[in-house]
């Protein structure tokens, strides 16, 4: 899988979790620019994440994402 | 009886995350009567006839008043903090659709199964259900409970 097609699919899990397909990505986005992103939806998209790249994230991981381009390069070294 | 919360090791499940596995589940049954819809409506001040008039529920077709949707559903909260994960619960979100009204009376099993297990969050998703007397389906839903 590319990252491309990888930051495509992850969109798709932001828009799906804030339901709101208007959200659009980069590698620098990050908590601060998502209103809703809050430590309940923070975990409802590691959830989404591993359900649909059939993954498994460890706490440390999660801790230390500090932008959307870093979880893509998390996904993507886990696949 | 209501037990006292003092009292709660007694009756409470202390599940922690390595315990669970998919296909564990709890249940517990309980009896609805008057006094419940009385302190619902002293909570809630929910105070619409359908809960709480006979005859109005009655013209509604209705055998009798019908119990709170959401009282109904606060049981889930037992189900979650006493039962499955019990002690180590944090409810996060519930999902919820009644499908079948309740009546004064009625005496409901509640019943969550576990269907999900989410080890980098320690967070389970449970499926839950509430029956009545007749084994017909009053709720369903999915309730996600961190276990901390």
């Amino acid at each position: 899988m590319t990252r491309e097609q990888v930051f495509k699919d992850l969109t798709e899990i932001f828009w799906d979790v804030f339901d709101d397909e208007d959200i659009v990505l980069t590698d620098a986005t990050t908590a601060d620019d998502i209103e809703d992103w809050d430590s309940l939806e923070q975990i409802n998209l590691v959830v989404a994440c591993e359900k649909k790249f059939n993954i498994k994230f460890d706490m440390k991981e999660i801790q230390n994402l500090k932008n959307v381009g870093e979880m893509v390069d998390t996904i993507l070294a886990k696949l | 009886m209501i037990p006292s919360w003092q009292n709660y090791n007694k009756i409470m499940n202390k599940y922690k995350f390595k315990d669970l596995r998919v296909g564990m589940y709890e249940e517990f049954k309980i009896t609805i009567n008057p006094e419940m819809l009385k302190d619902f409506r002293s909570v809630t001040y929910d105070v619409n006839p359908l809960h709480n008039n006979d005859k109005y529920a009655q013209s509604k077709g209705y055998p009798g008043r019908v119990v709170y949707g959401m009282l109904t559903a606060s049981f889930l909260s037992t189900l979650a903090g006493v039962y499955i994960p019990g002690e180590h619960s944090l409810i996060q979100q519930v999902e919820t659709k009644f499908v079948n009204p309740v009546f004064i009376g009625d005496q409901l099993t509640v019943r969550g199964e576990v269907t999900e297990l989410f080890e980098s969050v320690q967070r389970l998703t449970l499926k839950v259900t509430i029956t009545n007397q007749d084994d017909v389906k009053v709720l369903r839903g999915k309730m996600d409970i961190l276990v901390v």
